[in-house]
């Protein structure tokens, strides 16, 4: 629904990637742990401001197949919520020119869902404008309890609430 | 030897093997060998395709998380940076050609690389879902 309502709109341009990165960390007291995935779809509306994420959670890859096991059976529980998403706007869009390369702070603003949970969220990266492509990047931090994520007390010391998220995309042009 | 002392010894080995044995075989475990397994499903990439775009749900709860093998006509191999991607198109979207998708093991990558689009394969892999533009396998091999 979200990329079918992105779809609808009037575009004057849009860039698209089916291989975005995002990684999850989580630094916990007794491990530290991971999780990458290289699958995510990312859609971004130069005329609106539009940006879109879409990302199959069982496309996280763990360095150990037991956290693997966790993350999608008892934790985000990824056959009853198979897909995280983002729908939102980069909403400085005037300090942006994608006419010219360089890199630009940006602002997105819009809503994370993650095991059915939808949160308003704003936070800080950046785009930049390279060679008719938008490389984009961001890093921040959630809160697992946000999101109807409850973590044991067996393993608490194990997994951190807070999670850093590490986001870097690279947006194609895509001519309609 | 006392008895209750070596009663003592014999269970703390007991526990030291115990936990040397969780340690390995649980949380240790190995990831599946996705290459060597044998599939819970032999289709076409049209019929995975069809299948999640007729019926979402009920395939995610057939699919997603399976291993499945795939015989079809490749449509191109995409790179980004060190996937290589062996991709089946059925159907043109906002995100330009969607279908099946398949990521090859880093194993696979420099063969993959070397399919003649329009050619049949054989391929499986690990089925992550539908991401209403294409269904994604990963950890993929070329089934001989």
């Amino acid at each position: 629904m979200l990329i079918l309502s992105l779809s609808m709109g009037a575009f004057a341009q849009k860039y698209i990637t089916k291989t975005g990165y995002i990684r999850f960390y989580s630094a916990g007291e007794i491990e530290k742990i991971e999780a990458i995935n290289r699958q995510v779809n990312a859609a971004f509306d130069q005329s609106t401001g539009d940006l879109v994420f879409k990302v199959l959670m069982k496309s996280f890859v763990f360095e150990k197949a037991l956290m693997q096991d966790h993350f999608n059976e008892n934790y985000v529980e990824s056959d009853k919520y198979p897909n995280a998403t983002f729908a939102g706007k980069v909403v400085n869009m005037k300090d942006i020119s994608f006419g010219k390369d360089g890199v630009y702070n940006i602002t997105v603003q819009g809503k994370l869902t993650i095991k059915g949970v939808a949160k308003d969220v704003k936070q800080t990266g950046t785009f930049e404008v390279k060679d008719g492509k938008i490389l984009g990047k961001a890093k921040f931090n959630i809160l697992l309890s946000d999101y109807s994520i409850s973590i044991p007390s067996a393993v608490s010391r194990n997994i951190s609430n807070n999670v850093e998220i590490t986001v870097d995309i690279v947006l194609d042009k895509v001519n309609n | 030897m006392k008895t209750w002392l070596k009663i003592l010894i014999g269970l703390a080995v007991l526990g030291i093997t115990a936990a040397v044995l969780v340690y390995v075989f649980v949380y240790n475990k190995p990831h599946p060998d996705y290459e060597k397994l044998e599939a819970a499903f032999s289709l076409s990439p049209q019929e995975l395709y069809s299948a999640y775009t007729g019926n979402k749900v009920d395939s995610q709860k057939k699919y997603n998380g399976q291993l499945i093998e795939l015989t079809g006509a490749l449509n191109k191999i995409e790179t980004a940076d060190s996937l290589v991607i062996a991709v089946f198109v059925f159907n043109q979207g906002m995100f330009g050609d969607e279908g099946v998708r398949c990521t090859m093991l880093p194993k696979y990558n420099q063969v993959a690389q070397t399919l003649q689009p329009g050619g049949t394969i054989k391929i499986k892999g690990y089925c992550t879902g539908f991401n209403d533009t294409d269904v994604i396998l990963e950890q993929c091999s070329l089934v001989k």
